[in-house]
C-alpha cells in the first residue's frame, strides 16, 4: 500500500510532469524530526522531497502571494486549516482561486513536538511517526508508543474542520472531527474570562511584556494580507520601534481587532510565536464575542459569505451607547 | 574553587542579591528569561537557552542615547555615562559567554561605545557550564567547549548534588569573597568531578558541522543560486535576529514629548525591509533573498573578515525558534565548511 | 577619545540659509561660541540631528580651506530633509562627525581632474573642487561637467557660473535634462554630454557623484573613453544610523559605507558584491 507521504509525491510529480502546474508547496523534513517547513517544488524529481507526517503543520497558503505573479498556476496541499486560508485570500482579492490547484489533504491532527519532548526528558529523539491514532516515539532506549490525541497541538485538539473545505482533488478519505472539539473550542478563553478584571490585566500584561515585535504572527497569518502594514509605515509611524509595553499592547490589539472576523483558527500565530504568548486566547475571544452578539459565524468557509464586521445588519448590537 | 550545595544556592542568590543587582534564568509563565531575582523567583538552571540572549545586559533592546529640550533654548545630556547598574548575570552558558567577545569587537572597537562599555564593565558574569547539551545545540562548530568558560569571571558546574565555583578572573575573585559565609572550600574531589561533568558535556554534544573554509567559500557565493532558494520560505520576521546572541544591528529613534524628549537605540532587524530603504525611495537590498543573504554572509563571511571569528556560537536559539526552520546550521551543513 | 558616548552630537547654530533650488537648500553652520567645529577632508560625512525630528547623514560640502563653518547642501526627501528645510536661520542642531574616508587629495596631486556631477550630487565633489582650486599650483587642469534636470535645479550657481570658471585653467561644462526659455546651454543627460565632450584620460583622474542611474551609465562611458578602474572615483550612499560602524545596515560586502567609505574608486567597487 502506498503510504500517505508518497501520495502527496505523486501527486505533486504528475501535476509538475503534466504542466498542469509549475510550483508546489507541500512540506518537507530537515536536521530534526519535529521540523516540517514547507517545500518550494518546481521540478517533478524534487517531488521525492515531500513528506505526511505528524509535524507537517505550517500553512503553506501564504506563500501564494509571494509566488503567484511569477507562476501561471501553483498546486497547494492544504489542510483543512490551510483551505480556510484561501477562503481568506480569495475573500480579500488577494488571490484569484484559477491561479492555484488545491490538493487536499483531510489531516486528523498534528503533534505538538513540546508535548513529545516533555514525555521523554532526558532522552534523545531520533523520529517520530504516526499510525492511526498512535505515534511511535524512536528514543535513543528504544522505540515508545504514545496516544496521537494526547500530544495533539492545542490548535488541533479543536479543529472543527479537518477536511479541507475547498479543493480540486483529495489526497485521500476525508476524516471525522474529533469528539468533543466544540466543547473544548473556547476552553482556554472561558479560563481567561473567569480572571477578575485586574487579574486578567496582569495577566495579559506579562504575556504581552515578553513580546519581541518580530512580527512573526503578523507575517504567519494569512488574513494579515495588507500589502502595506499599517506598522511598517514609517511616515506616520503607529507605534514607536523601543521595546515598550504600551507600543506592544497597540499593536497586539490592532493585531487581533483587524483579523476579527476574519481569523479562520488556523493558530499559526500562536505556534510561530517565540515569546509563547497566547494569542489564539485572543483571536478566540473576538470569534466567541461575534458569535454571541452577531450570530454563530465561521471565517475562511465561504468566500461569498456576508462577514458579520464586514455587513451592517439593523438588529445588530450597537453596545457602546449602552455603558 | 568553592562549591555550594544545590538545596542552599536560595542562600546564595539572597546573599549576591544583598550585594549586588542579582539576574538569573527565571521561568514566568514558562518561559524562560534572564530577570532580576527576588524572594520566590522561579529560577531554572536546568533550561539551556533563555529566550532572550544575555547581550541584552550591555546592549538594550531598547535605551536612552541623550534626553534634549528645546523650550528656550537647545540643552543635550549625553546618557551614556549613567548607563548600567552593577550587576551579577548568574547562569549565562557558554555559548552566551563567547558571543561576548564579539560584541566586544563591535562596542569596545574605535570609536568606543561608552554606554556598552559601562554596561561590561559593571556586569560580573557567572557562566553556568552544560552538562546536557540539546540536539540542537551545535557550539562545537564554533570551538566552544560546553562545559567551560573562559570568558566569565566565575564558571559554575554542576556536579550533581552541588554548584562547583571557580573564579576566573579578579572579578570573579571578589564576586566570590563576598559570598563565603555560604560557599564552601572544594576539595581535589569536586575538580575531578568538574573535569568529569565537562567531558561527559562534551562528549554529548551532537556531531557539529565544520565551519572552518567557510568564509573562504562565501568570499566568491555572493551571487551564488543557493540563496535564490534558501530565502524562499522566509517569512521576514525578526526572531532569529532578535534571539541572537551576536546579531548587534541597532537603529536610532526620537521620542519626543512636547518641548522634550529622548533619542533612542533599539535592536533593529536585518530581515525588515526598512532596514536599508532610503528615503529617496532606493533600497539595496529590494526583496528577501538579499535580506537572508545579508544575515548569512555577515554572520559567516563579513564578520570573520573584519574580525578575525566567525559571529555565530551555536547556541541554537535559531534553529529552535524560527518559523520556518531557516537556519544558519542549515547553511552551514548545506556549504559544508571543510577544514 | 576613549571615553565619550560617539552617538551624542555637539550642538551648533545654522548660520545662513541659501535657497540653491526649488528642493535643495544650503546650510552654514557654526560652533555657538566661535572657532573650529573640527577637522575634515573632503568627501566626508557629519550627522546633523534637528530635534525633535532625528538625525540624518550629509556629506559636508564646504571645504576645509574654508575655515570657521561647514555647509551641507540638502535635498528634501525624507522626514530629517523636509523638516530642515523648515527652519530658519540661528535654529540651534546637533553635530557629530566627520564620519569615513575622504577623496584622495595626495594622491590627485598632479594630475589632470575631470569631475562629473548630477542633481544634488554636487555637494561632495564642491568640497574637493573648491579645496582643488584653494590650492591651485598641487593640481593640473580641472574639468567639471556638472548636470540637472532642469536649469533651475543646478546648486551653486554662484560658484558654476562666476566662481570657478575665472580660475585658471578650470572649466566648467553644464548640461541640463529638459531645455527651458532660460537655458542656451547643453540639452541631454551627463553620459551622453560626457561621451560628446570626450575628454582624454591622458593623466587624468575622474571624481564623479551622481544619482545611481546616472553613475551606472557615467561609469559604462568612462570604460569606453580608456578610463582605468582605478582612476575613477566615486561616492557610495546607503541608510545610515551610526555612522561609526556599528548599527550594521550601511555595508557592502565586509565595508561600512560609513566608515570605510563614502570615497571608493572603480577598481574597489569592483571587487565588492554587486549590492548597492
Amino acid at each position: 500500500m502506498m503510504g500517505q507521504s508518497e501520495k502527496l509525491q505523486k501527486i505533486a510529480a504528475e501535476a509538475l510532469e503534466q504542466g498542469q502546474v509549475t510550483m508546489v508547496l507541500g512540506w518537507c523534513k530537515k536536521d530534526f524530526w519535529w521540523q516540517a517547513p514547507v517545500a518550494f517544488i518546481t521540478d517533478p524529481a524534487s517531488a521525492a522531497r515531500l513528506v505526511w507526517d505528524p509535524f507537517t503543520v505550517y500553512n503553506p497558503v501564504k506563500y501564494l502571494l509571494d509566488n503567484h505573479h511569477c507562476h501561471e498556476k501553483i498546486g497547494v496541499f492544504v489542510k483543512g486549516c490551510d483551505s480556510r486560508a484561501v477562503n481568506r485570500l480569495l475573500q480579500d482579492r488577494r488571490l484569484e482561486r484559477e491561479k492555484v490547484v488545491l490538493f487536499g489533504v483531510p489531516c486528523d491532527g498534528k503533534t505538538d513536538a513540546a508535548k513529545i519532548k516533555a514525555a521523554f526528558p532526558g532522552r534523545k529523539i531520533s523520529a517520530v511517526s504516526r499510525v492511526d491514532e498512535k505515534l511511535l516515539v524512536d528514543t535513543d532506549s528504544g522505540t515508545e508508543t504514545l496516544p496521537a490525541a494526547g500530544y495533539l497541538l492545542d490548535k488541533c485538539q479543536t479543529c472543527r474542520h479537518p477536511n479541507p473545505v475547498v479543493y480540486d482533488v483529495l489526497a485521500w478519505e476525508k476524516v471525522e472531527p474529533r469528539p468533543g472539539v466544540d466543547d473544548a473550542r473556547f476552553v482556554r478563553v472561558a479560563a481567561v474570562e473567569q480572571k477578575e478584571l485586574e487579574e486578567r490585566y496582569a495577566y495579559w500584561l506579562r504575556q504581552f511584556d515578553r513580546c519581541l515585535r518580530c512580527f512573526a504572527c503578523r507575517n504567519v497569518c494569512a488574513a494579515c494580507n495588507c500589502r502595506t502594514c499599517i506598522f511598517d509605515q514609517a511616515e506616520p509611524r503607529w507605534i514607536g520601534k523601543a521595546s515598550d509595553l504600551a507600543d506592544t499592547l497597540n499593536y497586539q490589539i490592532i493585531r487581533a481587532f483587524h483579523v476579527a472576523g476574519r481569523c479562520f483558527e488556523c493558530g499559526e500565530c500562536e505556534r510561530v510565536c517565540p515569546a509563547d504568548i497566547p494569542l489564539q486566547e485572543l483571536n478566540r475571544k473576538l470569534i466567541k464575542d461575534i458569535n454571541e452578539y452577531f450570530g454563530e459565524y465561521e471565517a475562511g468557509l465561504d468566500p461569498n459569505d456576508k462577514p458579520p464586521l464586514g455587513t451592517y445588519r439593523g438588529e445588530d448590537p450597537a453596545g457602546f451607547d449602552e455603558s | 574553587m568553592k562549591k555550594i550545595a544545590k538545596t542552599k544556592l536560595v542562600e546564595l542568590w539572597r546573599q549576591l542579591a544583598s550585594e549586588t543587582g542579582l539576574y538569573l534564568p527565571i521561568a514566568s509563565d514558562g518561559v524562560v528569561n534572564f530577570a532580576r531575582w527576588q524572594e520566590g523567583a522561579e529560577v531554572d538552571l536546568e533550561a539551556l537557552n533563555t529566550l532572550l540572549p544575555a547581550k541584552k545586559f550591555f546592549f538594550p533592546q531598547t535605551e536612552t542615547v541623550l534626553k534634549y529640550s528645546f523650550s528656550d533654548d537647545l540643552v543635550l545630556e549625553d546618557c551614556a555615562g549613567k548607563a548600567g547598574e552593577a550587576l551579577c548575570l548568574f547562569g549565562a552558558r557558554p555559548c552566551e559567554v563567547a558571543s561576548f567577545s564579539m560584541l566586544d569587537r563591535v562596542f569596545l572597537g574605535e570609536p568606543v561605545d561608552e554606554a556598552y562599555r559601562r554596561r561590561r564593565e559593571l556586569t560580573t558574569v557567572i557562566a553556568l557550564g552544560c552538562n546536557d547539551p540539546d540536539e540542537t545545540c551545535f557550539c562545537g562548530s564554533f570551538d566552544i567547549d560546553p562545559g567551560k568558560a573562559p570568558g566569565a569571571d566565575v564558571l559554575a558546574t554542576d556536579t550533581g548534588d552541588e554548584l562547583v565555583l571557580v573564579a576566573q578572573s579578579a572579578k570573579g575573585e571578589e564576586l566570590l569573597s563576598l559570598l563565603n559565609g555560604v560557599l564552601e572550600e572544594a576539595t581535589s574531589g569536586d575538580e575531578n568531578k568538574v573535569k568529569d561533568a565537562q567531558e561527559k558535556a562534551k562528549a554529548k554534544l551532537p556531531p557539529a558541522p565544520p565551519a572552518g573554509g567557510l568564509m573562504e567559500k562565501l568570499d566568491g557565493m555572493f551571487e551564488d543560486s543557493y540563496w535564490d532558494l534558501l530565502y524562499q520560505r522566509c517569512i521576514a520576521c525578526g526572531t532569529c535576529t532578535y534571539i541572537c546572541p551576536t546579531c548587534h544591528c541597532f537603529d536610532i529613534q526620537e521620542y519626543p514629548t512636547g518641548s522634550r524628549g529622548e533619542r533612542i537605540r533599539c535592536w533593529d532587524s536585518c530581515m525588515y525591509a526598512d532596514f536599508t530603504q532610503m528615503a529617496g525611495g532606493h533600497n539595496p537590498r529590494p526583496t528577501q533573498k538579499e535580506r537572508v543573504r545579508q544575515r548569512f554572509m555577515h554572520k559567516l563571511n563579513y564578520f570573520p573578515r573584519q574580525h578575525g571569528e566567525y559571529a555565530c556560537v551555536g547556541c541554537g536559539r535559531c534553529v529552535r525558534k524560527c518559523p520556518v526552520n531557516l537556519d544558519i546550521l542549515e547553511v552551514i551543513k548545506d556549504l559544508g565548511g571543510a577544514v | 577619545m576613549g571615553c565619550q558616548n560617539p552617538l551624542f552630537p555637539r550642538v551648533v547654530v545654522v548660520e545662513e540659509i541659501r535657497r540653491e533650488t526649488p528642493d535643495v537648500k544650503t546650510f552654514r553652520v557654526v560652533a555657538p561660541d566661535g572657532g573650529e567645529l573640527f577637522d575634515y577632508k573632503p568627501g566626508q560625512c557629519a550627522m546633523l540631528s534637528l530635534f525633535p525630528v532625528g538625525e540624518a547623514l550629509f556629506s559636508i560640502t564646504s571645504s576645509p580651506t574654508r575655515r570657521g563653518f561647514l555647509e551641507f547642501s540638502i535635498k528634501e526627501t525624507g522626514m530629517v530633509t523636509r523638516a530642515l528645510h523648515e527652519i530658519e536661520a540661528g535654529t540651534k542642531l546637533g553635530l557629530r562627525g566627520p564620519y569615513g574616508n575622504s577623496f584622495p587629495t595626495e594622491l590627485l596631486k598632479g594630475k589632470d581632474l575631470l569631475f562629473i556631477g548630477g542633481g544634488i550630487a554636487l555637494a561632495p565633489l564642491r568640497s574637493l573642487i573648491n579645496y582643488c582650486l584653494d590650492n591651485r599650483d598641487d593640481y593640473g587642469r580641472v574639468d567639471i561637467i556638472y548636470g540637472a534636470r532642469s536649469s533651475k535645479d543646478l546648486v551653486q550657481k554662484v560658484e558654476l557660473f562666476e566662481n570657478w570658471p575665472r580660475v585658471r585653467d578650470t572649466h566648467v561644462h553644464l548640461t541640463v535634462d529638459v531645455k527651458s526659455d532660460d537655458w542656451d546651454g547643453n540639452v541631454g543627460f551627463v553620459p551622453a554630454f560626457l561621451e560628446q565632450l570626450n575628454p582624454s584620460p591622458e593623466g587624468k583622474v575622474t571624481i564623479t557623484c551622481g544619482p545611481p542611474i546616472m553613475i551606472k551609465f557615467v561609469l559604462e562611458s568612462l570604460a569606453r573613453m580608456g578610463y582605468q578602474p582605478e582612476n575613477i572615483i566615486t561616492t557610495l550612499e546607503m541608510k545610515m544610523k551610526c555612522g561609526v560602524g556599528k548599527c550594521g545596515r550601511c555595508n557592502i560586502g565586509d565595508k561600512y559605507v560609513c566608515k570605510d567609505g563614502p570615497v571608493f574608486s572603480l577598481a574597489e567597487l569592483q571587487q565588492m558584491p554587486n549590492e548597492f
